[in-house]
């Protein structure tokens, strides 16, 4: 399990806090959903103990994520930032990351394989000269090969054509452990019907609500009494609330940014 | 050992610029020493052994600085990683900081070995002389001892970057290395005294100087017929761990500390 308490996050000083005070406890799958930089990358980061937090903690499975070190199995995740550690072909890389990790290396590859990517190419190639899809691809595989028991996926979805997004979606539900997708894309909640999700807007995290109870939700630009949940959005309230015919329906925005478009009225 | 020892020291040995400065760049002063620095000296063995030994602990010195600059950046992209890696995989920071030194110390060791092929290849042809070192094992230990350092200095200058989180400095900082091996290469001309001790890349040419050549090192002033101080290489020897031990107990306690600087930082920086 893993438990944020009160983390807030600043990258420089006398800068806006990215993270204003994050709680939330996550042991199965979950979407954090929100629009573009509203915190959620900082937020996976400092779940993996990349980046500095201001104050607040991380816990996972008991143990704070500072205190953490060479433990296996807990945490994977598919930055790409974190599969650099040397400037070597693709596939090297993968054959180091499983080893280091004593993760499932044919699981890698075969990932990779039916997401269209050939091995040989993989031998010719470094990380950063592939697209960036083919970069979170590999990521990705090279996150759920691992088999840790959490995994973190920033965004896997980006830039995948739609018989790939179908593919990793199934990868994803099979996944035997606790999975946290951070994304901004709407479309999905119908793809993960038990799934529970999480919002995150301006450095805060709102839920969770399940994934059913969001798919014939309606955004209302007022407080409502019975809303399911409502959050700040540009210094206004918005509720998001069960269907009833009179709001925008959450899924009909694609993507979360667009939340931004309504509460300013240009939608 | 993981499969980062052997994957690192293929990296390290196939880095373009670890190849261009710290081998091809010094292989045109070693012509330079032998072929144009070298054509008045007199030809007797204990001269040319002499002026061999200046020569290969002063190129030697320069050619760990720029290795040195190579070395560094590649722990600085990868910090990152190296924070990911010694969290969540069976590489921690203390195994992680040993193969690191291994395959450094492959690379490095390589580089040395290199120069010193190369230099008694050069005199050999300029003076007809196969000049091999006066203590051998003893210079094979003293380049053990000048790689540990280098590779001591440069993870600790990158360290420091990252953990100041300061990636605008890190052009500046990761060259000071081969900024202080040129400084420390202008004791060919000025007599260094006792700040030989205190500057580490004084003391591995001192004891390079020594253990190849079996004399005395001056402190300075090589060319200058008489005068110059000389150094204690006890002395040397003893700022030269002194100095490895200290860096190496900060870098363990500053790659625990760290969170890694993402390359884009550096680039935009």
């Amino acid at each position: 399990m893993i438990t944020s308490r009160g983390l807030h996050v600043t990258y420089r000083w006398r800068q806006e806090p990215v993270l204003k005070g994050v709680d939330g406890t996550f042991d199965s799958k979950h979407l954090i959903l929100g629009p573009n930089g509203s915190g959620k990358t900082t937020f996976f980061r400092a779940i993996c103990g990349l980046t500095n937090t201001t104050s607040g903690e991380i816990v996972i499975d008991g143990r704070n994520v500072e205190n953490l070190y060479a433990t296996t199995g807990v945490i994977s995740a598919n930055f790409q930032e974190v599969y650099t550690l040397l400037a070597a072909n693709v596939y090297d890389l993968i054959i180091l990351y499983t080893d280091l990790s004593k993760a499932d290396r044919n699981l890698a590859f075969d990932i990779i394989k039916d997401m269209g990517l050939e091995l040989d190419f993989l031998k010719k190639s470094k990380l950063n000269e592939l697209s960036a899809g083919q970069q979170k691809i590999v990521c990705t595989a090279l996150a759920l090969a691992m088999k840790a028991k959490h995994i973190l996926l920033d965004e896997p979805f980006e830039q995948l054509d739609p018989a790939k997004k179908s593919r990793m979606i199934k990868l994803l539900t099979s996944y035997q452990g606790a999975i946290l997708v951070n994304t901004h894309e709407t479309w999905l909640l119908k793809n993960l019907p038990e799934w529970t999700v999480f919002f995150m807007f301006e450095g805060l995290l709102y839920g969770p609500v399940s994934v059913k109870e969001l798919l014939k939700a309606e955004i209302s630009l007022k407080e409502e009494p019975k809303a399911l949940l409502r959050v700040k959005v540009a210094d206004k309230t918005i509720s998001i609330l069960k269907g009833h015919g009179a709001g925008t329906l959450l899924t009909s925005l694609e993507n979360l940014d667009k939340i931004y478009e309504l509460a300013e009225g240009t939608a | 050992m993981t499969k980062y020892l052997e994957m690192n020291v293929k990296s390290l040995l196939t880095n373009p610029y670890l190849i261009f400065w710290s081998i091809l760049f010094i292989e045109f002063w070693v012509f330079m020493w032998v072929f144009v620095f070298g054509s008045g000296i007199p030809t007797g063995e204990q001269e040319v052994r002499s002026y061999m030994a200046t020569a290969y602990g002063n190129l030697l010195m320069l050619s760990l600085s720029g290795a040195c600059v190579t070395i560094g950046n590649s722990v600085l992209y990868a910090s990152k990683s190296i924070r990911y890696v010694t969290k969540y995989t069976r590489l921690s920071p203390s195994r992680f900081l040993l193969e690191n030194l291994l395959s450094s110390l492959v690379a490095l060791l390589a580089i040395s070995a290199i120069m010193f092929a190369s230099v008694l290849a050069a005199f050999y042809s300029k003076f007809n002389l196969f000049i091999t070192p006066v203590n051998p094992a003893g210079l094979a230990a003293s380049l053990v001892l000048s790689t540990l350092l280098i590779y001591a200095l440069s993870l600790f200058l990158n360290l420091l970057i990252i953990n100041l989180k300061a990636p605008k400095s890190a052009n500046f900082i990761s060259f000071l290395p081969l900024i202080f091996g040129f400084i420390s290469y202008s004791a060919l001309w000025i007599d260094f005294k006792a700040a030989v001790y205190v500057s580490p890349f004084n003391c591995i040419t001192s004891i390079c100087y020594y253990t190849a050549s079996g004399q005395i090192p001056p402190a300075g002033n090589f060319f200058a017929p008489s005068g110059q101080t000389l150094v204690d290489v006890n002395w040397a020897l003893i700022s030269l761990v002194a100095w490895t031990t200290i860096l190496i107990v900060i870098d363990v306690l500053l790659l625990r500390k760290m969170r890694g600087v993402g390359i884009d930082e550096i680039r935009i920086a």
